[in-house]
């Protein structure tokens, strides 16, 4: 495979991985709020968990990593796997960050949310990351 | 000439295997998926063993005793934490600890929480227990060990959210966390560990303070756990125990071992029959596949013969990228089953409803080698055939008849 046609499989890989994170939290193991599970205020409000602001975090973070494959497939030249490759990793780094040190997910660990959106993600950043790494190693 | 590759056995395997990247991958992923599914059955066998042993070590008794109608939820209780009230009269408590062999004995009683506590989602386990008669808590505190429970004082699974020193209420009831438990992976996680005057003062104050009035009367226990003598029988004793008091059960670590065995056996037998299936249809396809190649290259290895290449150099070639191929896939499917099983470890816990930690790492070593043993005894059998009939060919015929 030449170098032009496998940066363009993985930008395509990339934007499907974007997806992946996109959906993750509230279609594939979906948050602690897709299953009914608010906070609730004396007036009766009902709130978003810790785990719902990670969810809309993680929206953002699986959306650029949509435009980084994009990029990839639409201009796939060293200096443009070099750049998506460093850009992917520290992608990759946030959607591991966001739920576990930066917003965090619910301290219950039998919620959802613990159970299978964190580990789902942690994987989904895993696999970004090597993605990335193997962009930027790969010179030519 | 100096520019020239050196020609070496390794070199040549690797230059095989790359190319023909199709058809090795497509190979390889046949021992990814028969590695993966006998890794994974392994691992949770392993997982759940070992957090059962884990468990009732720390348990610290030898039997439990409950009464007979409730054994199969005080089997719950212990295992998967499932909260339950239920209580016998706690004069078999003495009765119990008049039986020979019995060198202690500590009496519990357990008490469902109402849902929505400040430290958990669901439902909690609260166990009172009589710190002075207890040998199984405070055995193994993990954190601030050596602690004593004082008025209002309780000891929290490792997964109740609170830190010690902070409150925790239940029941309307305040109560003040002095100690941790260690991990077992069993429902004792999800426990909660108090005195019993303070539960009776709970129970007394709920009618006032809690949104539900909880019960708990006077004179009657839910467990009774029990410490053998040095050389006592835990069978004999257990059976002492139910003749003596009919109306109770007792609860042992190999009944609890029975029951998870159960639990997980639909699952292990799905994954140790997936694995079975997979290798029964993979021999003869990986033959099949082997056989192509060899005939395929025919001539290559006539060419090798005619260079020098006795034919046992041959067979071991073609065994040894058979090998090769099946390590690696051995290896991407013990690693990928291995990262999928670690992080979603509490998921599959909940969902097969067993006792489950991560096993020891010479626990994975050994389901990992045995499972790349298995991948690798395929590929060596699957390859055997193929190797010794293209070795039966004359170099020369072959070379001659331009045979590729």
């Amino acid at each position: 495979m030449t170098s032009d046609k496998m940066g363009k499989a993985i930008g395509a890989l990339l934007v499907l991985l974007g997806i992946v994170v996109i959906l993750t939290p509230w279609i594939i193991f979906p948050v602690c709020e897709m299953q009914g599970l608010f906070l609730k205020t004396a007036s009766g409000t009902n709130f978003p968990m810790t785990c719902g602001w990670a969810a809309r975090a993680e929206t953002g973070v699986g959306a650029l990593i949509m435009v980084a494959g994009g990029l990839l497939i639409a201009r796939s030249t060293t200096e443009t796997r070099q750049a998506v490759g460093i850009f992917s990793i520290a992608m990759g780094a946030l959607v591991i960050l966001l739920p576990t040190v930066l917003i965090g997910m619910c301290k219950m660990a039998e919620h959802p949310c613990r159970m299978t959106t964190l580990p789902a993600l942690e994987l989904l950043g895993v696999i970004v990351i090597i993605i990335g790494g193997y962009l930027v190693w790969k010179r030519e | 000439m100096s520019n020239l590759p050196k020609f070496g056995f390794f070199r040549l395997i690797a230059a095989n295997l790359t190319n023909r990247p199709h058809r090795n991958i497509a190979t390889i992923i046949a021992f990814a998926i028969i590695a993966a599914t006998l890794f994974s059955a392994q691992y949770l066998m392993s997982g759940a063993q070992q957090s059962l042993d884990a468990g009732m070590t720390r348990m610290g008794a030898d039997i439990m005793v409950v009464p007979a109608e409730y054994n199969a939820k005080a089997e719950t209780v212990i295992l998967m934490g499932e909260p339950n009230t239920f209580f016998f009269n706690d004069s078999v408590f003495d009765k119990i600890s008049k039986i020979t062999g019995i060198a202690k004995a500590s009496p519990q009683i357990f008490i469902a929480t109402l849902a929505g506590q400040s430290c958990c989602a669901g439902l909690v386990q609260l166990i009172a227990m009589d710190p002075s008669n207890d040998f199984t808590v405070s055995t193994w505190l993990k954190e601030n060990p050596g602690v004593t429970m004082g008025k209002d004082d309780i000891i929290v699974g490792s997964k109740i959210i609170g830190d010690i020193g902070s409150d925790i209420r239940f029941y309307g009831h305040t109560f003040h966390v002095v100690g941790r438990l260690a991990q077992t992976g069993m429902g004792v996680d999800m426990a909660v560990f108090t005195r019993i005057e303070d539960a009776y003062v709970m129970a007394d104050e709920s009618g006032v303070k809690a949104v539900q009035k909880v019960t708990i009367p006077r004179g009657m226990v839910s467990a009774v756990l029990v410490k053998l003598e040095p050389g006592a029988s835990r069978t004999a004793v257990a059976s002492e125990i139910r003749a003596k008091i009919p109306e109770t059960k007792t609860i042992t670590p190999d009944g609890l071992l029975g029951a998870v065995t159960a639990q997980l056996g639909a699952v292990t037998r799905l994954l140790y029959g997936s694995t079975l299936a997979v290798t029964i249809v993979s021999i003869p396809l990986l033959a099949f596949i082997s056989a192509m190649v060899a005939h395929e290259r025919r001539r290559e290895v006539a060419i090798l013969r005619a260079l020098g290449a006795t034919k046992t150099y041959v067979v071991r070639l073609m065994l040894a990228e058979s090998f090769s191929i099946s390590i690696v896939g051995g290896l991407i499917g013990i690693g990928t089953a291995a990262v999928i099983l670690v992080f979603f470890q509490d998921f599959i816990a909940v969902i097969l409803k067993i006792p489950f930690i991560i096993p020891s790492p010479m626990a994975i070593i050994y389901d990992a080698g045995t499972a790349l043993l298995l991948s690798a005894g395929i590929g060596g059998i699957s390859s055997l055939f193929p190797a010794i009939l293209i070795n039966s060919s004359e170099p020369y015929e072959t070379i001659r008849k331009g045979e590729s």
